[in-house]
Parts: structure tokens; C-alpha cells; sequence
């Protein structure tokens, strides 16, 4: 048998080493694709002076150096200075200025999903209501967020970007995010499967038989695994944050990750990319966390006499 | 539905997708004035575009776009779900520790910004849904993974091979057959019909975005049409008032298309 420690253990170096690897993956692909880095990251065909902006992004003295240099500044919150994408800003305040909207956004897409949980986990929701959430989540984010940015447009016409509109985009992104691309189907439908199985245990039966109830026995042995699953929606959703973001014209980290990749900024990508990882990071400290205390909770329980 | 029924459905669908997938055109026709958004009666099947050019066209480009990509993405990831579940039989418990961690990793990254990542580091000659669709595959196989193994796990794992093999059954068989094809199967297909469905909307996206900022798309050449242009073409009735409500529904319906072939795929192979 496995100690109890060793999984959210896993998790916990996994979470730490997170945002280190994706800069680490992208310096090393840099590496390994035929040619000069420095034109891979601008060609010349677009950008001049390539040789300065070698010098000047540590490109010049292998991958070690770059990415050394480059994670030691992200430490200190220099993230360097956008090219393109806002040219000459820092990239830490363009990261700063986008990263609330996207949490934000994020959050409030959360809020159908978890509520799907509970009314799964509780029975509040029926079962035979899944096929159409399934239905439904068939659905693109595209499309759905082409309907929302329509739906906006269309009610708010000349004034679809003051602060009104803004917020009904927001909302609209949000439901989106939470509803599209299977997102609260696969919550409810997997939240169900997973206390459906745990209902079938006999513990839940004798627990049942001495008058107690189903859920409060079940939850410290479903938590992990449920928690597992909500950190694989958020993951979900923060993926489909740049679809939406971008078509719905919301100012997020998606948006400035997509401005970065469009226009082959580097720095804004290499920074965003870092901001994503380490959420997902601190997804996974979470889960660690929740995987501890029910780990706790259990052995703290009384062992029965030798009688 | 029956089996069969759902079978000839996915087959039906898959045809027709590959069939405008092999007549697509390398270039769009020269566009003819007087047919400028021409509805699907003026100019059928599906009507023109703001230079008068067949939308049919578009269908086509799109899914030579879209189709072999998806379709070798959804190959991996049920190569290496199967590999997951076999290797769960298998019970190498040293095997499988090493791709649980690596797994852990992998689906701890958010897809999207890796994509996007890869997107940013093919040179702009050489763009192409192909190792796009490649990527999203590895991404989405921890999942996979997962799930076959915990399909093998539930079939008793190592001690139902030993079971089998007692039985008189060789490895090729055990393996291949009675764990693959019988039990394995369901998951397979379900997950890699979910990354088919995934890359083309990923190339929805990735190519609507791109053209809503009036840039060369990530997955095709500027010669080519996404099925994202219709969408875009579309949407431009509902915001600016144009006349290209048929473009929107074109491209929905062969979304639709796309969706019902994995759907019934899905619900053919279902288990017993």
C-alpha cells in the first residue's frame, strides 16, 4: 500500500515546478527547432536588427543562460517590455491589468458549475435532465460566445463598449465559459457518477441503517476525487477563456496571450504562458491541500477497541 | 437507436466530409459580381460570398482543413489510451508510477496556452493544423489514459490476464482481443471521437480569431478557407446587417455535421 502522503506530496512539487517547466519547454523548443533562435522568435522578414534583440533577450548565449536570466527577472517582477502588442510597455503591467478581468471571468463562470455539483451530488438536479446538458455542451465557446457578442451588439448598438455593455459582456462570457464545450455536462454527469459509486458502498448503507445521512458520510471519501474534478473544470475553463475573451472583446490574460501569439510577441507569450501555469499551479496546491485534510480527517477518526 | 443505425449515421456523415474534403478546390474560383451574396437559390447549393464566389467552395476548403488533421489526432489519443489500458494489465506498477506522474504534469497545463505557444513557434511558411492537432492530442491523452486504465483496473487488471492465460488463451489474444476489442473499445473510440470533435473546433477558433483580427490563421495558408469564414461571414448579418445569414447557417450545419459523426461513433461502440 501507497503512504497517504506521497500523492498530494506529488502534487505539491508538481505545483512548485510548474511555472518553471512551461518556460523551460518553450526555451527548449526554441533550442530544438532548426536556426538562430533569435530569428525563430522574430524573423527577420519582420522584425530588423536581429542581432540586438539577441543580445538584448539573452538569446545569444544558449538556452541555459536565456532561461536563467529570464526566470531570475520574472522572480523580481521584470517580465521585460512588450514588442508589439503594447510596444515598449512593461510586461508585468500589461500581465497586472489583465489578470483580474480573467479571474474574474473565471470566478463567475465557476458559479453554475459548482452549483451543477451540489445539485448532482445532492440529487437536486435529475438524472434524466443530463441528456440535455450534454446536448447543450455540445455547443463551441465559439459559438456561443458569437451569439453573446451578437446578443450585445445588438442591444446595446453605439454604445456596446461603455461600461454597462462591459459588464454584460462579462456575464456573458461567463455563462458562456460555464456552459459551452461539455463544461457543466461533464460536471454534473461526473459528480453523479462519482456519488452514485460511493452510494453502492455498504459503509453508506450502514450508515443509512443508524438513521445518519448519505452525503456526510460519503464526502470525506469523495472529496478528493471531487476536487480532482473541479480543478480539470477550472483548467477547462481558463483553456477557454482565450476563445472568449477575444471574440466577447474582454481584456484578459486570454486576450493579451492570443494579441502575443498574433503578433508574434514573444515576451507578452513567454509571461502569459508563465501567469497560466502558475494558476494551474495553485490549482494543484489546492487540491494537495484538500487531499491533506481529508487525509487528516480520516485517521483522525476513533479507531475502534480491540473488542 | 440501434447500433446499426447510429453506424450508418457516422459512416453518412464521415462521407459527405470527406468527400468535399477530396473535391476542394486549391484555389477559390474567380468571384463573379452579379452573384455578391447570392442567396442558395441564386447560386446553389449554398450561395455566393461578397465577390460572388460558391460557398460550396468554403465547405470544402474547411474540411480538407480540418478532417485529416482531427482525424490523426483522434488516432493518437486512442493509440495511447489503449497503450494506457494494456499497461494497466500489464501491472507494472514502476511503468505505470512514471506515467502517472508524467500525466499529472501534462494535464495540469492549460491546452489552450500551449497550443498557442506551439502556434507562436512554426514558421509562418510552414503553418498547418496537422502538429497543432498533434499537440492537443498528447494534451488531452492523460485523460484518456486515465480512463482506459481505470476500465483495466475494473476488469481485475493483471490477475484477469493471468485468469485468461490459465484458460488457454494466448497473450495476442488476451490482449488484443478480449481486453482491446471487448472491453477497451467503448473508451476508446469515446475519447478519441471527443478529440476529433476538439481539433475542429480548435480550428473554429484558432482561425476565427485570426480573421476577426484580419491576420493569416495559425492552421491553413492564406490560399485556403476555414470553415471559420463562413462563421465570421455570417455573423457579419447579425452585427453589421449583411446579407450572409446562409453563410452562418452553412457553417453551423457543418458543425453540426462534424458533431452528430462523432456523437454516433460514440454511441455505436458503447458498452454492451
Amino acid at each position: 500500500m501507497t503512504a497517504w502522503w506521497i500523492r498530494p506530496g506529488v502534487r505539491l512539487l508538481a505545483a512548485f515546478l510548474l511555472p518553471l517547466l512551461v518556460p523551460a519547454i518553450i526555451t527548449a523548443l526554441i533550442w530544438a527547432l532548426p536556426g538562430d533562435p533569435a530569428e525563430i522568435i522574430c524573423p527577420p522578414s519582420t522584425c530588423g536588427g536581429t542581432s540586438e534583440l539577441a543580445a538584448r533577450w539573452n538569446l545569444d548565449a544558449g538556452p541555459v543562460h536565456f532561461f536563467r536570466e529570464w526566470v531570475g527577472s520574472a522572480l523580481s517582477n521584470d517580465f521585460g517590455r512588450s514588442w508589439r502588442v503594447e510596444q515598449g510597455m512593461p510586461v508585468a503591467d500589461l500581465l497586472r491589468e489583465s489578470l483580474p478581468l480573467t479571474l474574474k471571468l473565471v470566478g463567475l463562470a465557476l458559479v453554475p458549475i459548482v452549483l451543477g455539483v451540489v445539485g448532482a451530488a445532492t440529487g437536486l438536479i435529475p438524472a434524466r435532465a443530463d441528456g440535455v446538458f450534454a446536448a447543450v455542451g455540445l455547443v463551441p465557446a465559439l459559438v456561443f460566445s458569437l451569439i453573446g457578442a451578437a446578443a450585445i451588439v445588438v442591444n446595446f448598438g453605439s454604445s456596446a463598449f461603455d461600461a454597462e455593455a462591459d459588464r454584460w459582456r462579462l456575464l456573458a462570457g461567463a455563462a458562456v465559459l460555464g456552459i459551452a464545450d461539455g463544461a457543466f455536462a461533464a460536471a454534473v454527469s461526473g459528480v453523479r457518477g462519482l456519488v452514485n459509486a460511493e452510494r453502492n458502498q455498504r459503509y453508506v448503507s450502514i450508515a443509512l441503517l443508524r438513521g445518519e445521512r448519505a452525503l456526510e458520510n460519503m464526502l470525506p471519501n469523495v472529496m478528493p476525487a471531487l476536487a480532482g474534478q473541479l480543478r480539470a473544470r477550472v483548467l477547462h475553463l481558463l483553456s477557454g477563456a482565450v476563445v472568449v475573451e477575444v471574440v466577447l472583446g474582454l481584456p484578459g490574460v486570454g486576450d493579451l496571450l492570443w494579441a502575443g501569439t498574433l503578433l508574434q510577441d514573444f515576451g507578452v507569450v513567454l509571461a502569459a504562458a508563465t501567469a497560466f501555469a502558475a494558476i494551474s499551479g495553485g490549482l494543484l496546491v489546492l487540491q494537495a491541500f484538500v487531499e491533506i485534510g481529508v487525509a487528516l480527517h480520516v485517521r483522525r477518526a476513533p479507531s475502534l477497541g480491540a473488542a | 437507436m440501434s447500433r446499426m443505425g447510429t453506424g450508418i449515421g457516422a459512416a453518412v456523415a464521415l462521407a459527405v466530409l470527406v468527400v468535399l474534403a477530396l473535391t476542394a478546390p486549391e484555389h477559390l474560383a474567380e468571384g463573379n459580381r452579379e452573384l455578391a451574396f447570392a442567396r442558395p437559390a441564386a447560386l446553389p447549393p449554398f450561395g455566393g460570398d461578397q465577390l460572388g464566389r460558391p460557398l460550396l467552395q468554403y465547405a470544402q476548403q474547411g474540411a480538407r482543413v480540418v478532417l485529416g488533421p482531427a482525424i490523426a489526432a483522434a488516432i493518437l489519443v486512442g493509440v495511447l489510451s489503449t497503450m494506457g489500458g494494456l499497461v494497466r494489465c500489464v501491472g507494472d506498477r514502476r511503468v505505470e508510477s512514471v506515467i502517472q506522474g508524467f500525466s499529472e504534469v501534462l494535464g495540469a497545463l492549460p491546452r489552450m496556452v500551449v497550443l498557442l505557444v506551439a502556434a507562436l513557434l512554426i514558421p509562418s511558411g510552414e503553418r498547418s493544423l496537422l502538429p497543432l492537432a498533434l499537440v492537443w492530442a498528447i494534451l488531452a491523452a492523460p485523460g484518456a489514459v486515465d480512463e482506459a486504465a481505470a476500465v483495466a483496473e475494473r476488469l481485475g487488471g493483471a490477475r484477469f490476464v493471468e485468469a485468461l492465460r490459465a484458460h488457454g488463451f494466448s497473450r495476442a489474444r488476451v490482449f488484443l482481443y478480449h481486453i482491446v476489442l471487448l472491453n477497451l473499445r467503448p473508451v476508446v473510440v469515446r475519447q478519441s471521437s471527443e478529440v476529433l470533435l476538439q481539433v475542429t473546433f480548435l480550428e473554429l477558433g484558432l482561425s476565427y480569431l485570426a480573421v476577426q483580427d484580419s491576420q493569416s490563421s495559425f492552421t491553413h495558408s492564406d490560399s485556403l478557407k476555414s470553415w471559420a469564414d463562413l462563421l465570421y461571414m455570417g455573423y457579419t448579418s447579425i452585427g453589421l446587417g449583411m446579407p450572409t445569414g446562409h453563410a452562418l447557417w452553412l457553417g453551423l450545419g457543418l458543425v453540426a455535421v462534424v458533431t452528430t459523426m462523432a456523437k454516433l461513433t460514440t454511441s455505436m461502440v458503447r458498452a454492451r
